[in-house]
């Protein structure tokens, strides 16, 4: 199947929301005229995915990558713009394309509560009528790969939120979907259990070239998986491309750390001085300047240690975020 | 191993048996849950009691005092109506249209919204299954009740069929009215008023009362053009009564009549109200 | 609750009591459509005991039930210890500090309902009966009290007391009829186990100029009785909760 995965194109979701003071007098208006407010939650939003991609969609709460995502699968209807998935207008909700996709939202439980795991997959596979002989592999596939093997025989409610989250990603993946949509995975779960998911997702679309498209606000799950991130702030695009050029669009700098044998020496004909700590000095250098000053200081001072770094990922997004508008 | 997101979609497996496996698994997952939960189901269905043997008691009491009949129907005929009643209670609680504000608010409705089939299906077969569980715990009850009120059964072996198969016909005739009657609190939160008086005109033309017969002759005609007795009398009557054979086959078929009906409404419905979740956001 | 909340539910239970109400009125009306008297009670004397039926359902839905839902609950959720560091009698506190405002819809309708019926009856309510009437409902009031605290105390015990609830909704419905249509054992169980028969019926015998002084007297001692006891297991389930708690 050649062509996108996933084609945006201007996508817009604005909201009237009613305008409410507080009050009795203001409630009574209320119920004769309506006073509504309009919400761009998505404000013209355009992109392509291929096939196989892993995309992150970074951005803070209510950026409106959730109801971007929502937009995708179906769940809600665009205002304006247009929008295929693999093929498929989402808002028509064919059952097609509804057992090509599949949504995982973190913290939201899909599987049955009392029951085991087990018979939630059950249940999946009767939906979604998979076939015995592709079911039974790929449950068992996917149990293995998640180290679940000994949780999907106990009640869903007896799970801790990580475990819970991991038999989720089972079941959300049976029908073997070729987009997959990740809202916020990660959200609320340990350190080890975030890593484990997301080598998880990196194995699942190594070994069956599914679409990724992961939202979060956490720095850590994009760095890990994507190659490709979209920023969304406001409702609209400010970034779509490799992370590493985010830094170059929004932070051309770098940091020279330096250990001085005299630590009292004024730095700042070299760049900004950011940090003073005993006899290590951090710099902040225009990013085309680094390898300059780097040579100078080695060349005119007594350097016991020298270090360069990129600018760390989180400052840079903090900068970006603080921008209203995509430069 | 990546050509797998090049091929075709799974290979499905027919259409029909797709849905009967379907809901064949649902059930016995709703079984499975619902017997976990037996203790307190038995609790409801014990409170559930009261409501039947107060009427059951007035109307044997007034029976007694009447020289043994109130229009025909002896006191041993209340007391089987009533305790029939209590299974036929039981198979008209369904996913209820007080249900669906919960499930929208409680975000539930994306999970049901992203998968391919209707969400009306799980609900009739989940529903289906705890009424399995439901009619094996109402027996011992049922037991109970005839030992202490002595009813007057008899019926013969089409009675018996044709009150097996009604009472599932009633169980879906209210599910496809109650799910109708959901969709409303797509539109309003205040849904609760309409829920009520819907609930209250349904307890006096069902034969939730009393048994039909009993009721003014004009209230009995005007049933007679509503699905509400179809849900309740009708089943009870099937067991309990002396309906005629023909009878007893009409009223399945106007069972199956009004299911259609009311299926047909909810498709129309639930088209809208969909529309108009997907605009406004969950 | 802000105001606005308050009103709302007013209007609810405005709705909702007067749908009960018609209901209760057309099953009236049904079944003496085909009797004349139902165990030697009259049409207007049932709708006395209608109205007195109403009339408690709204005094307990009021002040009892939600301060015995909420008593269960603070057990369930460990919240009872605020209560039992404040200075006043326990039992006392978590007796009054609930009010449902807005169910006194049912006690305003119960009593018109009690006028009306009482304005069809043939016999006079004199002063005695009227005095016995007022006896009558303090001490039925008082031990469907009790009965709701041994309860209601008994969630220190049973988590799940909340099944309760919704058993007694539905057995406080066969106060409607006079309790001397029901069979031997259950007439009992609604007199002396649940006591509904002391709450609706002895009132609507004091008021239908039926009621032997025995009744009352023995209503009253019933009632001494409960209260004695109810205070007794409430310090006993205490003695056991707070013995047990860390």
């Amino acid at each position: 199947m050649t062509g996108a995965a996933v084609h945006v194109a201007e996508l817009e979701k604005v909201f009237d929301v009613p305008e409410r003071e507080g009050g009795l007098r203001a409630a009574a208006k209320g119920l004769v005229r309506r006073r509504t407010r309009e919400v761009r939650a998505v404000d013209g939003v355009s992109f392509g995915i291929e096939p196989g991609e892993i995309v992150g969609f970074l951005g803070p709460n209510g950026a409106g990558k959730t109801t971007t995502l929502k937009m995708l699968s179906g769940l809600l209807y665009p205002t304006g713009g247009e929008a295929r998935v693999l093929g498929h207008v989402p808002s028509k909700r064919e059952k097609a394309f509804l057992r090509r996709i599949t949504l995982v939202m973190g913290n939201r439980n899909q599987l049955q509560w009392d029951l085991p795991a087990l018979d939630s997959f059950e249940l999946n596979r009767a939906i979604y009528r998979i076939p015995r002989e592709a079911f039974v592999p790929t449950r068992d596939e996917l149990i293995e790969l998640l180290e679940v093997g000994d949780l999907v025989r106990k009640p869903v409610r007896q799970l801790s939120l990580g475990e819970r989250m991991k038999v989720e990603i089972v079941g959300s993946l049976l029908h073997q979907p070729q987009v997959l949509f990740l809202d916020e995975p990660t959200i609320g779960l340990d350190v080890t259990m975030q890593k484990r998911i997301r080598s998880f997702v990196a194995e699942y679309n190594r070994r069956h070239g599914a679409t990724v498209l992961l939202t979060s606000h956490y720095m850590a799950d994009v760095q890990a998986l994507c190659k490709r991130v979209i920023v969304i702030h406001h409702g609209s695009i400010l970034f779509d491309g490799p992370l590493a050029g985010l830094a170059d669009q929004f932070a051309a700098w770098k940091t020279i750390g330096v250990a001085l044998e005299n630590g009292q020496i004024d730095l700042g004909r070299y760049g900004e001085v950011l940090h003073r700590d005993g006899d290590w000095v951090t710099l902040r250098v225009p990013k085309a300047e680094t390898s300059l000053v780097a040579a100078r200081l080695l060349a005119e001072q007594s350097v016991l240690d020298l270090t360069i770094e990129e600018p760390p990922i989180e400052d840079v997004i903090e900068l970006v975020f603080a921008q209203e508008r995509a430069p | 191993m990546s050509a797998r997101a090049e091929a075709a979609p799974l290979r499905e497996a027919g259409g029909l048996r797709s849905m009967a496996d379907f809901y064949l698994t649902t059930m016995r997952l709703a079984v499975q849950e619902q017997f976990q939960y037996r203790t307190a189901n038995y609790f409801y269905m014990f409170g559930m009691i009261a409501e039947p043997v107060i009427y059951l008691v007035v109307w044997t009491t007034i029976a007694d005092q009447q020289g043994g009949s109130v229009q025909g129907l002896s006191a041993g005929y209340f007391a089987a109506y009533y305790i029939v009643w209590t299974l036929v209670r039981n198979m008209n609680i369904v996913f209820g249209a007080p249900f669906w504000e919960h499930r929208i608010r409680e975000g539930d409705l994306n999970k049901d919204l992203l998968r391919p089939m209707l969400p009306l299906h799980y609900d009739i077969a989940y529903f289906a299954g705890w009424k399995v569980v439901v009619i094996v715990l109402w027996i011992p009850l049922a037991i109970g009740l005839s030992l202490v009120f002595d009813p007057l059964l008899d019926p013969r072996p089409l009675e018996i069929a044709v009150f097996a198969v009604a009472i599932w016909g009633a169980y879906l005739i209210r599910t496809m009215f109650q799910e109708s009657l959901g969709m409303l609190c797509f539109w309003t939160t205040r849904g609760a008023a309409i829920f009520d008086l819907w609930m209250t005109t349904e307890l006096l033309l069902s034969g939730r009362l009393v048994p039909l017969p009993l009721m003014p002759d004009w209230v009995q005609e005007v049933s007679r053009f509503l699905p509400f007795q179809w849900a309740f009398f009708f089943p009870i009557e099937s067991l309990v009564g002396d309906l005629s054979n023909e009878e007893l086959i009409r009223g399945l078929g106007i069972q199956l009549l009004w299911t259609l009906i009311g299926l047909a409404i909810f498709r129309i419905a639930w088209k809208h109200a969909v529309k108009r979740y997907s605009a406004v956001g969950g | 609750m802000n105001e606005l909340q308050y009103r709302v539910n007013f209007v609810v239970q405005l709705f909702q009591s007067a749908i009960a109400l018609v209901v209760g009125l057309l099953v009236l009306a049904l079944v003496y459509s085909h009797t004349d008297e139902l165990n030697g009670w009259s049409e207007a004397e049932l709708l006395c005991v209608l109205g007195i039926q109403i009339l408690m359902g709204g005094a307990i839905r009021t002040y009892i039930q939600p301060n015995m839902m909420r008593l269960i609950d603070d057990v369930r959720e460990g919240k009872l210890d605020y209560a039992l560091t404040k200075p006043e009698d326990s039992q006392l506190l978590v007796s009054v500090r609930e009010v449902r405002i807005w169910q006194v819809v049912d006690l305003i309708s119960g009593t018109v309902v009690l006028a009306v019926g009482l304005s069809r009856i043939t016999t006079d309510v004199g002063i005695l009966d009227a005095l016995a009437f007022g006896a009558a409902l303090v001490f039925g009031a008082v031990m469907i009290y009790c009965f709701w605290l041994v309860i209601a105390t008994g969630a220190f015990w049973i988590v799940n007391m909340w099944h309760a609830v919704e058993l007694f909704d539905g057995i406080f419905q066969t106060g409607r009829w006079p309790v001397g249509i029901y069979p031997g054992w259950l007439r009992y169980s609604v007199t002396f186990l649940v006591p509904i028969a002391f709450a609706v019926t002895v009132p609507a015998q004091a008021v239908t100029s039926r009621l032997q002084w025995q009744t009352l007297a023995l209503a009253a001692l019933f009632a001494v009785v409960l209260l004695g006891f109810t205070r007794w297991f409430w310090r006993f389930g205490l003695r056991n909760y707070t013995g047990a708690s860390a």
